[in-house]
C-alpha cells in the first residue's frame, strides 16, 4: 500500500506542477459554483467549464468550481439547483432548450421559469441532411419527398423529443403532414446518427451542424438547410427561413441564477456575467470550440426562455411525448 | 509507401526525449489511479484529461496514450487481484483471474493479461494504421437489423457464464435484462420502471452494478465467512513469472482475442464488452483443459484481455475517422481531441497527418513503455494481497464508493451501490452467477434498441431480419448455437442438475 | 457445494419464485401504465412485457425445483460481520445525505469495514481511515479537480 501511494504522490506532484500558472487572482471577490446538468464531456460541460476559464481569467469572479450533476436530460440536476440555489448569491446553472424539452416530457416538478436567467450565451445551429446517394437536392424535394408518403421518410437523429426531434416534426408539419404521424428514429446523439447516415439507412437526418461539418464538407452529407434564423459565415446550406419555411430553431445555452436572487446579488452576478461575455477571450474561445455567439442580456433572455418553454411545450404535445 | 514514411514521421515525434518522458508519466499515472477499485479505465481518462491541457498537442496526446493504455492495464489488475473489476469490459477477466489469483496464481494471470494486451494493442495499432480507413466504409453499413443478429450470437455465448446451472443463470440473466429496462426508453422517451425517482430516469450504470455486485458483495461474503472458515488468499505459490505451459497456452487466445476484438471495437456500436464474452466462450471451447474453467484457467484471462485491448484500439477507428465516439473512454478521448481545436473526422487523416501518425505512434511507444513497466510491477501488485485482509477491504469498499460518488455524487447512485452489493452477496450465498446479470444489463438495451429501431425503419415488418444477407447469416448461426446443444443434451442437462 | 442432501422443501428457492413473481408483476403494471406510444414498430411497453413473461418461465421453474431434492448446504454466516458492513455503509450514505462530507463518510466506512474482519482497534483503524480519505481528497479534489461532497472539514482545506 506505501508504493502504490508513491505513485499517488507523484502523480500529485506532476499534476501541481503543470496546474501552476493556469490561475490568476482577481480583484473581484466573487467565488462561484456552477452546475453542470450534465455528465463530463457534454456541451452543458463543455459551456460550464469554458464560463469557468474565461471568468477566472477575465477576474470576472475570484474561484469558480464546476459540479457535475448528470441525470435526466439536465432535471436532475436542476431539481437539485432549485432546491440548493435559492436566494443564493455565488451559485449558477448552465443549460439549454434540451432541458426545456425534458422538463416537459419527464414530467419534471420544476422548469426554467423557476430560476432566474442571467444571459443567454450560445446558440448552434442544427443541421439537416441527406445521404451524398439520395435523390433528394433541395429541401423542397425533402418536403414532396414528406409528403408523398410520411412513414416511409425515416428520420434519424438525436434523443426522443430533443431539439433535433422537434425540428423533425416542425418540418414534417411545414410539409402538410401530421407531425404525430413523424417516423424518426432516435439515437443516444449525433455520432450514432451520422453512423445510420453514413449507412443510407435513413431518408434524412438532423444533428447540431459542428457534429457532422467533417462529413458536410468531405461530401459524405449533402446539408440542405439549416436551423438558424440568418445565415452563418462559413456555411453554405441556407437557413430554413431564406428558403421559403417559416421555421427557426437554435440550440441555445444560457446561464442561471437560482430562485428568488435578487437586487444587489443579481446585479453583481449580471456584472461579472457581462464582464466575461465582451471579453475577447471569451470570443476567441466561441470561435475555437465553432460556438455561434447568441448573447442575449438577462431581461430579454427572461421573455425569450419563457416563449421557448411555450413553443416547446406545444410541439412535444403534437408529437404525442407530452399532455 | 506514404503511410510508412508518415508513420515514420510519427516515431521520430513520439521518440524525443521530451515525449519519452511524458509517455512514462502517462503510463505511470494511467496504471496508478486505474489500479485503484471500482476506478475504470473512463473515470482514470475523464480525471486525468485536465493534467495534459497544460502541454503542447503532441505532449499532450503522447501523455494521453500513456494514460490510455495505463488505466486500461490498471483495471484488469483489480478484476484478477480482487475480483472488482472497475469496469464491464474487464468483468470477464476476472472470472478466472481472480480463480487464478486466489491459488496463488496471480502473477501469472497479470502476465499473461499484460503481454496479451501487449500483443493485441501492437497488432490492433498497426491495423487501425492501415485499415481504418476501410473499415469505417464496412462499419457504417452496420444496421440496426445487422447489430440485433450481433446481439442474438452474443446473448446466446453468455450461456458459458452461466456455471452448473442454467436456471440460475438465466435468473442472474434476467435480473440483468430487467435493470437495463429502467429509464427513459431512448426510442420513445417513456419512463420505464424508474417508480417516481428521477436519478433512475437515466437507468441504470454498468459500473455500478458491476461494482456493487463484484467489490462490495464480495466484501460482503468473505467477511460472513470470516469467522468460519477464515480464507486467506495465497499472495505467491509457485513461480510468479508465466510458465513453458502458461506460454504455449496463452499466446493463441491472445491472437484470436484480438482478431474479435478489434473488428467488434471498430463498429459504431460495438463496444468492448462483447469481444470478451465471445472470446471467453470460444476458448472455454477449444482449451484442452476446458475442465479448468471455473477455477482459473490462463486461456479465460488471456483471451478476453486482447479482445477487450484490441478493441479499444479499435474504437479509435470511428473516433478519428467519424468523429464517433463508442464508449466513454472514447467521448473523453475526443473531448481532448477537441481542446486543441481538432475535430476527428473524414478529414481528420487529410488535414491533420502529422498529429494522427504522432498519436500511432505514441500508442506504439506507450504500450512497449506500459509491458517495461508493469512486468517488473507484477510482483508488488501481488503483494497488495498480503496486506492484512480488514485494511484491504475496508480500502476496497472506500476506493469502490469514491469511485461511485465521483462519476454521479448522489445518494441514490449510492444507495443502488449498496443494495447491489447485497443482492451479490445473496446471490453468492445462493449459488448464482454473477457475471450473467452484468451481461444481461450490457446487451438488453443494445438488443432491445436494435430490435425496435429495425421494426421501425421497416415499419414493422419483422422479414427485415432475414431480407438483409449479413443479418439472415447471424441470426442463424446464433438460433443453430441455441438450439443444437440444447436437442442434444440441454434437456437432460437441466434435468440431471435439479435431480 | 457439498453432497449434503435434504428432504424438506427447498426454501431459498421457493423465495426466489415468489421474488421472481412479484418483479413479473411490477414490470407488467409499470408497461401497462405506459402512456408513450411507438408510431411505428413496437413500443417501449413490448420489452417490459418480453422481460414480465421471462420471470414468470424463471418463478415456475424455481417452484418445480423448490420441490426436488436439492443438494445445496445452507452455509453457515457470520451475521454480525455482515451488519457491521452494512453499518459502515450506512455512514458513508449517511454522511453525505446529511452533508457530512466525503472524509467523514470514507473514516467510518474504513473503520466499520475494518471491524467486520475482526478488527479490535476501532480507534487506530479511524486514524488510517481518516488519513487514507484525505489523502484521497486531496489528491482527487484539489489535484484532478473533482467535486467530491464537500463537508466542514472538507472546507477546512
Amino acid at each position: 500500500m506505501r508504493n502504490f501511494f508513491r505513485h499517488g504522490l507523484m502523480a500529485a506532484i506532476i499534476g501541481s506542477s503543470l496546474a501552476a500558472g493556469a490561475i490568476s487572482v482577481s480583484a473581484q471577490g466573487l467565488e462561484l459554483t456552477i452546475t453542470a446538468p450534465a455528465g463530463a464531456g457534454g456541451g452543458w460541460d463543455a459551456a460550464s467549464r469554458s464560463l469557468q476559464e474565461v471568468m477566472m481569467a477575465t477576474g470576472a469572479a475570484k474561484s469558480v468550481q464546476v459540479v457535475n450533476v448528470p441525470g435526466a436530460g439536465g432535471t436532475v440536476g436542476l431539481a437539485q439547483f432549485v432546491g440548493s440555489a435559492k436566494s443564493s448569491p455565488d451559485q449558477l446553472l448552465v443549460a439549454g432548450i434540451t432541458l426545456v424539452g425534458a422538463s416537459i416530457s419527464n414530467k419534471s416538478p420544476v422548469d426554467l421559469t423557476q430560476v432566474t436567467p442571467l444571459a443567454r450565451l450560445t446558440g448552434d445551429p442544427l443541421v439537416i441532411v441527406v445521404p451524398k446517394d439520395s435523390p433528394i437536392q433541395t429541401i423542397d424535394e425533402l418536403l414532396k419527398t414528406i409528403k408523398s408518403d410520411v412513414a416511409k421518410a425515416i428520420w434519424v437523429g438525436g434523443s426522443a423529443g430533443g431539439a433535433d426531434h422537434i425540428l423533425a416534426a416542425l418540418v414534417t408539419q411545414a410539409a402538410g403532414e401530421d407531425p404525430s404521424k413523424i417516423n424518426y428514429v432516435a439515437y443516444s446523439g449525433g455520432g450514432e446518427a451520422l453512423a445510420a447516415m453514413l449507412g443510407g439507412q435513413a431518408t434524412a437526418g438532423i444533428s447540431g451542424y459542428g457534429e457532422w461539418q467533417g462529413q458536410i464538407e468531405s461530401g459524405d452529407l449533402r446539408a440542405l438547410a439549416i436551423s438558424y434564423p440568418e445565415p452563418i459565415e462559413g456555411i453554405e446550406a441556407k437557413p430554413l427561413k431564406a428558403q421559403g419555411l417559416d421555421i427557426e430553431l437554435v440550440n441555445w445555452r444560457g446561464v442561471f441564477a437560482g430562485p428568488g436572487v435578487e437586487g444587489a446579488d443579481l446585479e453583481a452576478l449580471k456584472a461579472s456575467i457581462e464582464k466575461t461575455v465582451t471579453s475577447d477571450r471569451w470570443k476567441e474561445l466561441l470561435k475555437a470550440r465553432g460556438w455561434t455567439d447568441y448573447y442575449a442580456p438577462s431581461d430579454e433572455f427572461k421573455t425569450f426562455v419563457a416563449s421557448e418553454t411555450d413553443r416547446v411545450q406545444g410541439i412535444l404535445k403534437s408529437i404525442g411525448l407530452a399532455d | 509507401m506514404e503511410s510508412f514514411a508518415l508513420l515514420f514521421d510519427g516515431f521520430s515525434l513520439a521518440t524525443q526525449p521530451a515525449n519519452l518522458v511524458y509517455a512514462a508519466i502517462g503510463v505511470i499515472i494511467g496504471t496508478a489511479v486505474g489500479v485503484l477499485p471500482g476506478i475504470g479505465p473512463a473515470l482514470t481518462v475523464a480525471l486525468l484529461l485536465p493534467v495534459t491541457f497544460k502541454l503542447d498537442p503532441g505532449g499532450s496526446i503522447i501523455m494521453f496514450a500513456g494514460i490510455y493504455y495505463g488505466g486500461m492495464y490498471g483495471g484488469s489488475t483489480t478484476a484478477i487481484l480482487l475480483n472488482t473489476p472497475g469496469e464491464s469490459a474487464s468483468v470477464v477477466t476476472a472470472l478466472e483471474g481472480n480463480r487464478m489469483a486466489r491459488s496463488g496464481r496471480g502473477g501469472p494471470a497479470l502476465a499473461t493479461a499484460a503481454i496479451g494486451s501487449f500483443v493485441a494493442a501492437l497488432i490492433a495499432t498497426i491495423a487501425l494504421a492501415f485499415l481504418a480507413p476501410l473499415l469505417v466504409k464496412i462499419a457504417v453499413k452496420f444496421a440496426p437489423w445487422d447489430y440485433f443478429g450481433l446481439m442474438l450470437i452474443a446473448f446466446v455465448t453468455v450461456s458459458a457464464t452461466f456455471g452448473s446451472s442454467p436456471l440460475r443463470g438465466l435468473t442472474s440473466l434476467a435480473f440483468g435484462l430487467w435493470l437495463g429496462l429502467m429509464g427513459i426508453d431512448q426510442l420513445t422517451g417513456q419512463a420505464r420502471l424508474t417508480f417516481g425517482v428521477p436519478e433512475l430516469l437515466d437507468g441504470i450504470e454498468v459500473t455500478t452494478l458491476a461494482v456493487g455486485l463484484f467489490a462490495i458483495g464480495e466484501a460482503l461474503v468473505v467477511a460472513s465467512r470470516h469467522l468460519y472458515k477464515p480464507e486467506k488468499p495465497i499472495p505467491i505459490k509457485g513461480s510468479i513469472w508465466m510458465s513453458m505451459e502458461d506460454w504455449a497456452r496463452s499466446w493463441k487466445p491472445w491472437l484470436r482475442g484480438t482478431a474479435i476484438g478489434f473488428p467488434i471495437g471498430a463498429l459504431p456500436a460495438g463496444g468492448a464488452e462483447i469481444p470478451t464474452f465471445l472470446s471467453y466462450n470460444i476458448e472455454r471451447k477449444l482449451s484442452r483443459k476446458s475442465e479448468e474453467f471455473g477455477s482459473g484457467a490462463i486461456e479465460g484471462v488471456a483471451g478476453p484481455e486482447a479482445a477487450n485491448n484490441a478493441s479499444a484500439a479499435g474504437t479509435l477507428v470511428p473516433l478519428l475517422t467519424l468523429g464517433l465516439p463508442t464508449s466513454a473512454t472514447a467521448a473523453v478521448m475526443l473531448a481532448g481531441f477537441q481542446q486543441y481545436n481538432i475535430q476527428p473526422g473524414p478529414l481528420l487523416f487529410a488535414q491533420h497527418a502529422d498529429l494522427v501518425w504522432g498519436l500511432v505512434a505514441s500508442l506504439f511507444i506507450a504500450n512497449v513503455m506500459l509491458l517495461v513497466l508493469n512486468l517488473p510491477l507484477i510482483g508488488l501488485w501481488v503483494r497488495l494481497l498480503a496486506i492484512p485482509l480488514p485494511w484491504l477491504y475496508a480500502g476496497i469498499l472506500v476506493f469502490a464508493s469514491m469511485g461511485t460518488i465521483a462519476a454521479n455524487p448522489s445518494v441514490v447512485e449510492l444507495l443502488l451501490l449498496t443494495g447491489f452489493g447485497v443482492v451479490g452477496f445473496l446471490m453468492r450465498r445462493y449459488d448464482y452467477p454473477i457475471a450473467p446479470a452484468v451481461v444481461g444489463l450490457i446487451l438488453g438495451p443494445l438488443a432491445d434498441n436494435a430490435l425496435r429501431r429495425s421494426l421501425q425503419m421497416s415499419l414493422g415488418d419483422p422479414m427485415v431480419f432475414l431480407q438483409h444477407p449479413s443479418s439472415a447469416i447471424m441470426t442463424g448461426i446464433a438460433s443453430i448455437a441455441l438450439v443444437a446443444p440444447f436437442i442434444f443434451k440441454g434437456l437432460s442437462r437441466f434435468q440431471q442438475d435439479e435431480d | 457445494m457439498s453432497g449434503k442432501t435434504l428432504h424438506t422443501p427447498n426454501r431459498p428457492a421457493a423465495v426466489v419464485a415468489v421474488i421472481l413473481f412479484a418483479i413479473a408483476f411490477i414490470t407488467y403494471w409499470d408497461a401497462s401504465a405506459m402512456t408513450v406510444r411507438a408510431s411505428y414498430g413496437m413500443g417501449a411497453n413490448a420489452t417490459s412485457y418480453f422481460v414480465a413473461v421471462l420471470f414468470v418461465a424463471l418463478g415456475v421453474g424455481h417452484l418445480v425445483s423448490a420441490f426436488k431434492p436439492f443438494d445445496l448446504e445452507a452455509e453457515a454466516s457470520d451475521w454480525k460481520a455482515i451488519g457491521w458492513i452494512g453499518l459502515a455503509l450506512a455512514s458513508l450514505i449517511g454522511s453525505i445525505w446529511l452533508g457530512g462530507g466525503f472524509i467523514v463518510g470514507s473514516t467510518l466506512l474504513f473503520a466499520f469495514t475494518a471491524r467486520a474482519f475482526g478488527r479490535r482497534a476501532l480507534l487506530a483503524d479511524i486514524c488510517i481511515g481518516a488519513v487514507l480519505a484525505i489523502l484521497i481528497f486531496l489528491l482527487f479534489n484539489k489535484l484532478l479537480t473533482l467535486a467530491l461532497p464537500q463537508g466542514p472539514l472538507e472546507r477546512l482545506f
